[in-house]
């Protein structure tokens, strides 16, 4: 084993590293994947809506995963809570507690909102775009 | 105010590194390690000095002030006569300095593709890290942050510099764009290549350097983790600063207690940027005391990581709540999962599938694996080695005792794991391969490696 061995071993390794991270973001990703939306759009409107901090209640359409159980399969539902709890901070969102004064409606699909209205005995306050919404109890 | 935070910022990191260092800078190379050293523990001493304030109801005007001043007391104080020993000199070929620009080029380019496809960087980023810096702008009171009715994706329990860091941009910026988390990820991947890099070139050589940097930026997932805006990359360089520093101090005949005292002090802030930085410093200290023998060495190691390890104790007993990887445990739990040898079998399957996982890091797993099997296991074993030696050990039974499904925690974690142990883990590697194929001409012999010590 010599210095230039390592090296020229080295250079293989950069060289085939960066035709793999080449390929992927300049080639593959252009193809078949699509830029994901900022997420502070979305909740903007339903953000005037609401107190600018303490807690308020969380309903979806989409379970969310609030322990190991089920933590593969609900991935959609959780990044739909986790989206909504990131631009509503410092507000403090709960997952499933319809009983809150205030609770905010985050559905992956519009359509199930009076459903979900019947099923948690909620009324609507007001609807700030497709599929979210605040809400009180009945 | 952001010229007081920049001051903040330059002096504090100034003062350490140069209370840190016996010597003064000799050359290029030794000037370019200090100010990336310097870089990581001005922003990482910000950071912690927020969080500290903030606990304490401090104002930030006050905080950088007292941060500037101690910087320049400690750059006026230390003033050492002596210049540091020239760096080796082991030329690189031209051919790889070319090589070096065109993945710099290359990890610069996937850095903003990467930030352009996701536009609020990786899931932990606004789940995480972005969301805490939100709460610590937004929120009128401090424990809102941290509130134990917070799900526990948004793992309120985590240490907070690099929320700290963002958080503070955003009210120097006075709004929250996204430049400024974009600014210190993309600070923190800088140094992550730098450290290391710089650091193996003042070891053995610039041959060396280029091969470390080359290690790095060509791992395909280290530009993507580092648009991410996640505290992986930031905890890889904080633990880099740390070995980097045992390296260099056991590689002088004279063992400087004071750079063992900065190293602890890379630890703590690795131990406040991440939960498992807390591993990774108690693995340092291991590692140190079980290849050096050397109590005093180890004690001046960790009470280098105490100011910020203080820091940590006191979020964790008066902020945070439990961390999910206890809450959702039981002692039935554990024992079912200690004893289950599906759970075995599965691990050990996804860990040796992860070797050869070409989509995130190419060939360099296997290759590291395979350097370390067949060269390195020869040599003497040495401090940062042994260190990580145990950190991925510990990992065995974390994975196998964690409540969540194994295949889903392996799946999403492993990555970031490899990453904040990979700079550290280049320079021990590529250290044991230059010292294995002999020394580099030396400038001095007070730089040699000193018969019998540990190396790095």
């Amino acid at each position: 084993m010599t210095a230039q061995r390592i090296t020229a071993a080295v250079a293989v390794l950069a060289v085939v590293g960066m035709l793999r991270a080449g390929w992927l973001h300049f080639v593959s990703e252009p193809l078949h994947d699509f830029r994901r939306e900022r997420i502070d759009p979305r909740y903007a409107a339903i953000k005037a809506l609401l107190p600018r901090s303490g807690e308020v209640g969380y309903v979806s359409d989409e379970r969310v995963a609030t322990g190991p159980f089920g933590i593969d399969a609900s991935s959609a539902g959780t990044r739909l809570f986790e989206q909504a709890q990131y631009a509503l901070a410092p507000l403090v969102l709960r997952y499933d507690d319809d009983h809150a004064p205030l609770v905010v409606a985050n559905l992956a699909d519009p359509a199930k909102l009076p459903e979900i209205l019947l099923q948690k005995r909620l009324i609507v306050i007001a609807e700030a775009g497709p599929g979210i919404a605040v809400l009180r109890p009945q | 105010m952001i010229l007081l935070a920049l001051l903040a910022i330059a002096l504090s990191g100034a003062g350490l590194v140069a209370a840190g260092f016996p010597d003064r800078a000799v050359d290029r190379t030794d000037r370019a390690l200090r100010i990336s050293l310097g870089a990581a523990f001005g922003l990482g001493s910000w950071s912690a000095a927020y969080a500290a304030a903030r606990m304490v109801g401090v104002s930030a005007t006050v905080k950088d002030l007292v941060l500037a001043f101690l910087g320049a007391a400690l750059l006026l104080a230390a003033r050492p006569r002596l210049s540091a020993d020239p760096t080796p000199r082991d030329p690189a070929p031209r051919w790889l300095w070319s090589l070096l620009a065109a993945a710099c080029a290359l990890a610069v380019a996937v850095f903003f593709e990467h930030d352009w496809r996701f536009p609020d960087g990786g899931w932990d980023a606004w789940m995480v890290w972005n969301l805490r810096a939100r709460f610590l702008v937004r929120a009128p009171d401090l424990r809102t942050a941290f509130s134990p009715n917070l799900l526990f994706w948004a793992h309120p329990d985590y240490p907070w510099l690099v929320p700290g860091a963002v958080a503070q941009g955003f009210v120097l910026a006075g709004r929250e764009t996204m430049a400024v988390p974009q600014m210190i990820a993309g600070t923190f991947g800088v140094l992550a290549a730098g450290v290391v890099s710089l650091a193996l070139a003042r070891l053995h050589g610039p041959r060396w350097g280029l091969l470390g940097a080359l290690a790095i930026l060509t791992v395909p997932a280290f530009p993507i983790f580092v648009s991410n805006q996640q505290a992986d990359v930031p905890l890889s360089v904080y633990l880099a600063c740390a070995a980097s520093l045992i390296a260099l101090a056991y590689a002088r005949p004279d063992r400087p207690f004071r750079m063992l005292l900065l190293a602890g002090f890379a630890a703590g802030l690795g131990a406040w940027t991440k939960n498992e930085g807390t591993l990774y410093a108690a693995c340092l200290a291991a590692g140190l005391l079980a290849r050096t023998r050397d109590l005093r060495g180890t004690l001046a190691f960790v009470a280098g990581a105490v100011p910020a390890g203080a820091l940590v104790v006191v979020f964790k007993t008066a902020y945070a709540p439990a961390n999910d990887l206890v809450r959702f445990s039981s002692g039935a739990g554990l024992l079912a999962h200690a004893f289950d040898p599906l759970r075995w079998g599965e691990l050990l399957f996804q860990a040796l599938r992860r070797l050869v996982f070409f989509q995130t890091f190419a060939l360099w797993l296997i290759a590291a694996v395979l350097a370390l099997s067949v060269w390195v296991r020869r040599l003497p074993g040495t401090p940062v080695g042994t260190a990580l030696f145990l950190a991925t050990a510990a990992y065995l039974p974390i994975y196998l005792l964690q409540p969540h499904p194994l295949q889903w925690l392996f799946r999403t974690s492993v990555d970031r794991l490899i990453l904040q142990l990979w700079p550290a883990a280049v320079l021990a590697t590529i250290a044991a391969l230059a010292n294995a194929v002999g020394r580099p001409s030396r400038g001095s012999p007070r730089f040699s490696q000193v018969p019998g010590s540990p190396g790095v």
